[in-house]
């Protein structure tokens, strides 16, 4: 069996021969964050006497957290009553994440956390030259176009023609007021 | 009549017909994009269209979902590749008679199947709309709360890879609708001393988020993968003989299509899947599905289009969705300050006709688009990944910003991208999540509400017989993902 068919097989990922080993984590995952959050759910202050016992914020979230716990114990053990379904799932992940996906999400983090700096215009102009780049467009010349012209299209767009207000951002520092 | 007349007065309007037509063209554009879903164009597209007239944004939306039903099949046809996941059913049979030489006969069967369906469709919206929300107007606290059980119990079918990770998404978009402010009690809950979440979650970023991020993250990977494209210069329409001969067909599957649209979750994927499957053991030749037969791309494509108004129905009568993309159509209608359910027929009647003119004049509209661009909707397929997912980010930016004018949102947008891919590749759907967070205050609201009128005991809830129909039918939409094995193991 090729090392790729082995991947595929579900029975290959169980520990014990009992639960799925990925899946065991993914609850684990959301057995450990649903906790947390109950945790701050206790934590919510009482509704006044008043109001009396059902009106209490925590009730609504904790009923909700419970079931999603509840649910998230059955995962790992899914593929012992749909072993079909897990079977594609794990088809979908046993490909490993590229690099370009991870350079991508760098990226994007990147872009997000200097958006407020730069102001969305700015973030625009950087954003379509940047990303075509990252991605290996090697035609500069269609970058250099690109990335003029499709932030200024938005900017008439949703500026001009629909009134959005943008925040300057750094554009306040290089390009002085006229009065 | 006087409602029907305005809803419509509305539409005849230069420039809301030019929106709809506008949401006519991006809904087939985004359709025939392989990636780009209707979905995510009206999650990009709503805080855009908060400063226009609100009847006018929903109706462009209601054209546009329309047409991006229609829209996905381009692709399935031309290239194999499904612009949306309802017209996968369609390429079964639309790419085989693509390949035979016949592009343009394929497009115009999926376009004539399609407007048949969704005008079938339609009549039901209208006529089933003002009936079930009467109905809906009886009920109290109790029974809504039974029937949002019922509707989010309904993601455990719904089209995805798991039903219990489709309930526990669902959990966790209720639990997103859970930050910032406790409205009964003025509790701030889970804002981390986060200022910006005492207000909440708003749920426009996390749309786009999970919508266009997560979608622009699996695209990444996928760079390098060329496309064959068929080149169809016009469609060729069916003539009157061969429409006459798949009248049956195209009524049984627009029936089937507005029958599963209509219920809570099931959308237009199901109904394609069911609207072959039906094509196939009905006809007299079974045998020619999947090498380019008429009727496996006339089933699906009647069937996925009726679903299209066919979910309008409980969104629009119960402000319950019937599908991924009526949950955005509810959240915009949220956005614009309407009250979706009973009420929204009878204090704002003439959206609803509005909203049934938008849909008829997009289902018109989609034939006429596709007649004149069909070669310009197969030619946008050759626009570069490397510049279009740009884009998308560049609209995704922009939109989560404008909704609020805060960086923040832009930071939720994000995060719900990236979270939302890593749970889509174990399985988890994003669509569960929005049913769940646009649904989340109508539960907890009527949870609270019907609480305090029966003295906190929640077993007096079964005394009303509305409620226990509903809980009857959670037990069953709960159990249905297990139905094939049970009856399996008894034959």
């Amino acid at each position: 069996m090729s090392k790729q068919k082995q991947k595929l097989n579900p029975a290959t990922n169980l520990v014990a021969g009992l639960v799925h080993k990925i899946d065991l984590i993914v609850a684990s995952i959301l057995i450990i964050g649903g906790a947390f959050m109950y945790y701050e759910a206790t934590l919510f202050p009482a509704a006044p006497n008043i109001l009396g016992d059902t009106l209490n914020a925590d009730i609504f979230p904790k009923m909700l957290i419970v079931l999603m716990i509840i649910l998230a114990c059955i995962i790992p053990f899914e593929i012992r009553f749909m072993p079909e379904k897990i079977a594609k799932i794990d088809k979908d992940r046993s490909v490993s994440l590229e690099p370009i996906t991870w350079k991508t999400i760098v990226l994007l983090i990147t872009l997000v956390s200097v958006a407020e700096f730069l102001g969305p215009m700015v973030t625009m102009f950087v954003t379509a030259a940047c990303f075509p780049l990252v991605w290996g467009e090697k035609n500069y010349v269609r970058i250099a176009i690109y990335s003029v012209a499709f932030p200024l299209f938005v900017y008439f767009v949703f500026n001009k023609l629909l009134g959005l207000f943008f925040d300057p951002g750094v554009l306040q520092y290089l390009v002085k007021p006229t009065n | 009549m006087e409602a029907i007349l305005k809803g419509l007065g509305l539409l005849l309007e230069w420039q809301n017909i030019l929106l709809i037509f506008g949401g006519v063209f991006i809904g087939v554009l985004v359709g025939a994009l392989p990636g780009l879903s209707s979905p995510m164009a009206i999650a990009l597209l709503m805080p855009f269209t908060i400063s226009l007239d609100p009847v006018a944004s929903i109706a462009m939306m209601a054209a546009l979902y329309c047409a991006g039903t229609f829209g996905g099949s381009i692709t399935a046809i031309l290239i194999n590749a499904p612009g949306a996941p309802p017209a996968v059913a369609t390429a079964f049979d639309g790419y085989p008679m693509a390949r035979n030489g016949e592009p343009g006969r394929a497009l115009g069967l999926a376009a004539v199947a399609s407007v048949f369906g969704g005008i079938f469709s339609l009549i039901i919206f209208i006529a089933a709309t003002p009936l079930l929300a009467e109905i809906a107007l009886s009920f109290g606290p109790v029974e809504y709360f039974g029937l949002s059980i019922f509707a989010l119990s309904m993601l455990a079918s719904m089209s995805g890879k798991s039903s219990i990770r489709n309930l526990i998404a669902g959990c966790i978009g209720v639990l997103i609708s859970t930050v910032g402010v406790h409205l009964a009690t003025g509790v701030e809950r889970f804002d981390f001393g986060v200022s910006e979440l005492t207000e909440g979650i708003h749920f426009v970023p996390v749309l786009i988020g999970l919508f266009a991020m997560s979608e622009l993250l699996t695209q990444s990977s996928t760079l390098q993968d060329a496309v064959r494209v068929m080149s169809a210069k016009s469609l060729k329409l069916p003539t009157f003989a061969e429409l006459k001969k798949l009248k049956n067909l195209i009524l049984r599957s627009s029936g089937l299509g507005t029958f599963i649209g209509i219920l809570p979750a099931e959308g237009s994927t199901v109904a394609a899947m069911m609207g072959y499957n039906e094509a196939k053991r009905w006809s007299k030749t079974p045998e020619k599905f999947g090498t380019g037969h008429d009727e496996g791309i006339v089933g699906p494509e009647a069937a996925n289009n009726a679903a299209a108004g066919g979910a309008m129905v409980p969104t629009l009568a119960l402000g319950i969705p019937g599908s991924g993309t009526t949950a955005l159509i509810l959240a915009a209608l949220v956005m614009h300050g309407f009250r979706p359910g009973p009420y929204l027929i009878t204090e704002t009647p003439e959206l609803v006709y509005a909203i049934f003119g938008a849909m008829l004049i997009a289902n018109f509209a989609f034939l006429g688009i596709g007649l004149a661009g069909a070669r310009f909707f197969s030619l946008v397929t050759f626009i570069p990944k490397r510049f279009l997912w740009p884009s998308v980010f560049i609209f995704s930016l922009i939109g989560s910003y404008a909704y609020s004018s805060a960086f923040f949102d832009v930071w939720v947008m994000l995060i719900s991208g990236i979270v939302g891919f890593f749970m889509m590749r174990h399985g988890f759907s994003p669509a569960p999540l929005v049913m769940g967070l646009i649904l989340g205050p109508l539960v907890e609201e009527t949870f609270t509400q019907a609480m305090v009128i029966h003295d906190s005991s929640f077993f007096q809830f079964f005394e009303s017989g509305v409620f226990l129909v509903f809980m009857v039918l959670t037990v069953i939409s709960l159990s249905s993902p297990f139905w094939p094995k049970i009856f399996k193991k008894k034959k």
